[in-house]
């Protein structure tokens, strides 16, 4: 385990910005509650095997203890980085996101199961949308009861939205919640 | 003389004397000299009426015609020496007066072309200037045709009378003005007045030159006069002009000949056109003076309201909008009325005049550069357009479209389909449905479909860019003043007075706005709605920024629509709840206005069909504190929105419940941070609504009640009953002005403990205050402490003069010590 350098922070922080923007700072500087400390630390990311994690410093205290070999995971795993360098979020930073999220997108229930198959967001199954969103925007996609449901990409800005077709592609799928059914030995 | 007359009517007169020639008389010389000596007394002679001793001597009785010969030369022998067109009252009327220097005065009468009015005799007028243009002829037919209606003998005298004594020049003669009081020709000129307004509505088309004279009384120099003239004619006009537009005879029209009664109309309709261009041109410039503005303008509205379809409609409008923001407040509020007026009852002028008004309109609010009285943009409240105006372009685009599409399609597949009998019935069914149509069409008034629908976009493309632009000063004027310091002062009725019925229009109008100017729109309103009041350097408070009233409208309109619009798309209007969440915190009873908060509530929260657990329980902790610091009336809108919104949603009943830190409900926010400006981001649902139990001890029943109610929610999904108060309504009827319930007195309290919580039951009932006794306490109470002051006051004094008198008593002891010594 070891904390990113500059050039990993940037990169994290950047895909983060797209899908919470300026909430950014809530993330890092949140008092977190754990540990037997009266004080409250801070949040912070760690490196381990081409995963970051977001944990808090008391966990990561504690954690240092751990062989590196023997430590499969810490606090909340928010993506992993590619063969090729890249860096992508994976779905179980969904919780992070949804909090702080910008820009949301809320289905109708009855494409609800479409999306958690993997496919992209048409118009007809939009139910409610965000003002003021941007194509090539992080939007965080909800169910109407304010379940999160994943995330994906913007592909129209909302005023674009108001005159689609039905069948058009509002939201380019990144990651659901069916994954963890799916891809079960990925994660 | 008068026995020889008495006896001529019994006796024979004795027989005459030869008649001889006057040559052959022959004087004597002692009547020659009896004459020079005595030709003082030959006086008499030269003053010898020779016609009437023939008259006399030729024993012709005196016929009624002989009579008024006599008098008719007399009168113009007058008349020609002192040159005016009064008619000479007859001395059996009136006496004739001797003025000092011996002259005989007979009262005169002033000519006028009044017919059929027998009295011209008896009324005493003023000599004003008559300029008549009216030239012989003209009086001569008028004469004939009023004769044909005056029935009556005597009249015919004046009349001919006035027919041929005429004069072009009125002179005044003074001392007849100076018998006349101030009063009586006023008198005298409204009974004119009356009487020349009474002839025209009786028969416009025989009198229609009266009304020239009623403009020309109205052309007096008593204000009060020229009022009432000017409102006499207004009332005429109202009733003579006609449901049509009078057009003009061209020349060509004027050279065909043309039958009497053509002639009649012809000649009625442009003497009624000059006459009514000459009182719209006078009205025009006396609106231009103070005095005459607020009679002037009452003319003018009256005339738009009553014909719009007349000529001149298009002077009369421009006048009318000139004066839609007027400082001066009936003035302004009548031309709004009018043009109200305009705007709802379109059928008298087919569409037309609301184009112009609204297009004049706007071209004033870009003159005068947004600085008008809200009352102006109001008015566009009034106007309706048709549901459909866009929908049916897009209609008949796509039908067209289709259209072709299937003809396409037919021709290519079915080509022989259709019986041939068929098709050609269905088209003479057609034509003969096209035909009725347009022979309807043609029938009636009506502006055709395609126009209206033209005027109509006309005036909803001028509606909307009078508001966006009003829009953008706001947005301009806010930006500049962030970077310079306070250049520009604010106009007179405020800083942004057009941006309230601004946003108003907006919100009524919003489904006519096309889908591509709905996201503009937004942003400006986001924008509008975060400028905050509080710049980063300055200490002093900007007038040019928007107060929060303004703001709260700002996000109440971007609501309204959003809901109208959501058919395209629902959007989630996220950076509004933001500013209402903070704008809960800059409110200030006196200074904001709380029925605009309330209604914000309503259409924002209570309203919403869908609520993120987050926000609506940040909404729900912030509007308990708020209830704790104003107002009865703020308080009980607030604690309303906060019912509805815990029945609505269950999950934020939980803050209802003691459990600090959330428990497992309480989303990723561990700790409810306060001063959170965004609602989602506050970590509400980690809180508990500690404000209900202090609310539940307000001092008024209702709120105490109503908390005590909230409480006792239980976090089951079984509630069922919605409460039916809206906050405004809430807001409303507890506000100060309601405010009829009297707290109950100290020394109760102490006592009855029980029966203060019972009391919520009795909020209905609210025992009435008994004035007198009321004004007794507070007198006593009053006269206390203001004793009690005055008695401090007074010890105070003695106390200071105590220590006077002690210095000076210590000077003394040390002056004797001094002298002592010396």
């Amino acid at each position: 385990m070891r904390p990113l350098d500059e050039n990993e922070t940037t990169v994290v922080f950047e895909k983060l910005f797209k899908f919470i923007g300026n909430n950014l700072k809530n993330l890092v500087e949140n008092p977190s509650h754990e540990g037997p400390d009266p004080e409250s630390g801070r949040y912070c990311f760690r490196l381990q095997k081409n995963r970051v994690y977001y944990v808090s410093e008391s966990l990561v205290k504690r954690a240092t203890n751990i062989a590196r070999k023997n430590l499969v995971s810490l606090g909340t795993c928010i993506g992993k980085y590619t063969h090729a360098g890249s860096f992508h979020l994976t779905i179980m930073s969904l919780n992070l996101l949804a909090a702080n999220a910008k820009h949301k997108v809320w289905l109708k229930p009855t494409s609800e199961m479409s999306f958690l198959y993997g496919n992209h967001v048409l118009k007809g199954g939009l139910g409610r949308i965000t003002d003021s969103i941007v194509p090539g925007d992080g939007v965080v996609v909800f169910s109407m009861t304010d379940v999160p449901l994943g995330f994906g990409i913007a592909a129209k800005s909302t005023q674009d939205c108001r005159k689609l077709d039905p069948n058009n592609i509002v939201v380019l799928h990144q990651a659901d919640i069916g994954e963890y059914l799916r891809d079960e030995d990925e994660l | 003389m008068g026995k020889s007359r008495r006896k001529q009517k019994t006796i024979p007169p004795p027989q005459l004397p030869p008649d001889v020639p006057e040559e052959d008389i022959e004087f004597s010389d002692e009547d020659l000299k009896f004459v020079e000596e005595n030709t003082d007394y030959a006086r008499f002679v030269t003053r010898i009426d020779t016609g009437a001793i023939n008259r006399q001597c030729s024993l012709k009785p005196k016929t009624v015609e002989d009579k008024y010969q006599e008098e008719r030369s007399k009168k113009k022998a007058q008349q020609e020496g002192k040159g005016n067109n009064e008619i000479q009252v007859d001395p059996v009327d009136v006496l004739p007066v001797k003025t000092l220097d011996g002259k005989l005065h007979y009262r005169t009468v002033l000519k006028t072309s009044k017919l059929a009015d027998g009295d011209t005799e008896e009324l005493e007028k003023d000599a004003f200037e008559d300029e008549n243009t009216l030239n012989k002829s003209q009086r001569r037919a008028k004469a004939k045709k009023s004769k044909k209606e005056a029935k009556k003998q005597e009249k015919e005298f004046p009349e001919e009378i006035v027919q041929e004594e005429e004069t072009p020049q009125a002179a005044v003669l003074a001392e007849v003005k100076e018998e006349l009081s101030a009063e009586e020709t006023f008198e005298n000129k409204k009974n004119k007045l009356a009487e020349l307004g009474m002839q025209l509505l009786s028969d416009p088309e025989a009198n229609i030159k009266s009304l020239k004279e009623m403009l020309e009384i109205s052309k007096d120099e008593n204000t009060k006069i020229v009022k009432l003239g000017l409102l006499s004619v207004l009332a005429v006009f109202k009733d003579i002009i006609p449901g049509y537009r009078i057009r003009l005879p061209t020349e060509k029209e004027l050279e065909m000949k043309v039958s009497k009664e053509v002639k009649k109309t012809r000649f009625y309709e442009s003497t009624l056109l000059k006459a009514y261009k000459a009182y719209l041109q006078k009205l025009v410039v006396l609106e231009k003076q103070s005095v005459y503005n607020q009679v002037a303008t009452r003319c003018l509205c009256t005339l738009l309201d009553a014909v719009p379809h007349f000529n001149y409609r298009d002077n009369l409008l421009i006048s009318v909008v000139r004066n839609i923001s007027s400082p001066d407040e009936v003035v302004r509020r009548l031309c709004c009325s009018t043009i109200r007026s305009l705007f709802s009852n379109e059928g008298k002028h087919g569409g037309e005049l609301t184009v112009q008004a609204v297009r004049l309109i706007a071209d004033q609010v870009k003159s005068q550069n947004c600085q008008l009285h809200p009352n102006s943009i109001e008015v566009f409240m009034s106007i309706r357009f048709d549901e459909d105006i866009g929908k049916r372009d897009r209609e008949d685009e796509n039908k067209k479209y289709r259209k072709n599409n299937k003809r396409n399609k037919q021709e290519e597949q079915n080509q022989v389909q259709e019986n041939e009998r068929k098709k050609s019935k269905r088209e003479m069914m057609s034509k003969i449905r096209d035909e009725v149509a347009a022979d309807y069409k043609g029938v009636t008034y009506e502006p055709d479909a395609m126009e209206r629908r033209k005027m109509q976009i006309e005036t909803l493309s001028a509606v909307f860019e009078t508001y966006f632009r009003i829009l953008r000063n706001t947005m301009y004027s806010i930006g500049e003043s962030t970077e310079a310091d306070t250049a520009t002062n604010p106009g007179a009725f405020g800083s942004h007075p057009l941006l309230a019925p601004c946003l108003d229009g907006l919100a009524k109008f919003t489904q006519q706005l096309d889908l591509d100017y709905i996201g503009d729109l937004m942003n400006y309103l986001k924008k509008l709605a975060s400028s905050s009041s509080v710049s980063n350097n300055s200490k002093q408070k900007n007038s040019k920024l928007l107060t929060v009233s303004e703001r709260l409208r700002c996000c109440l309109v971007a609501f309204k629509v959003m809901r109208s619009n959501l058919n395209a798309l629902n959007v989630d209007l996220q950076d509004f709840f933001v500013q209402l969440y903070n704008l809960l915190l800059e409110y200030r009873p006196g200074r904001d206005s709380g029925e605009v908060l309330a209604e914000s509530l309503k259409i924002m929260l209570c309203d919403d069909r869908h609520q993120d657990m987050q926000k609506t329980a940040a909404f729900v902790k912030r509007l308990a504190t708020f209830a704790l610091c104003f107002g009865c009336a703020e308080s009980m809108s607030a604690l309303v929105t906060v019912k509805n919104l815990l029945q609505r949603n269950v999950k934020c009943r939980n803050l209802l419940e003691n459990d600090a830190g959330g428990g497992s409900v309480s989303g990723s926010i561990a700790k409810y941070q306060p001063y959170a400006t965004d609602p989602n981001l506050s970590g509400a649902l980690a809180t508990v609504l500690w404000e209900l139990n202090l609310l539940t001890k307000h001092y008024h029943p209702a709120i105490s009640t109503m908390a005590s109610t909230i409480s006792g929610m239980n976090t089951s999904q079984n509630q069922t009953f919605l409460s039916a108060v809206t906050p405004q309504q809430a807001f409303a009827d507890y506000s100060l002005a309601k405010e009829s319930f009297e707290p109950k007195n100290e020394s109760r309290k102490l006592n009855n403990k029980l029966k203060r919580e019972s009391c919520g039951d009795e909020t209905k009932n609210v025992p009435e205050v008994d004035m007198v006794v009321l004004n007794k306490k507070l007198r006593e109470s009053f006269t206390i402490l203001r004793d009690i002051e005055e008695d401090e006051r007074v010890r105070m004094e003695k106390k200071k003069l105590l220590k006077k008198q002690i210095n000076v008593v210590k000077k003394k002891l040390k002056n004797p010590k001094y002298k002592k010594k010396n």
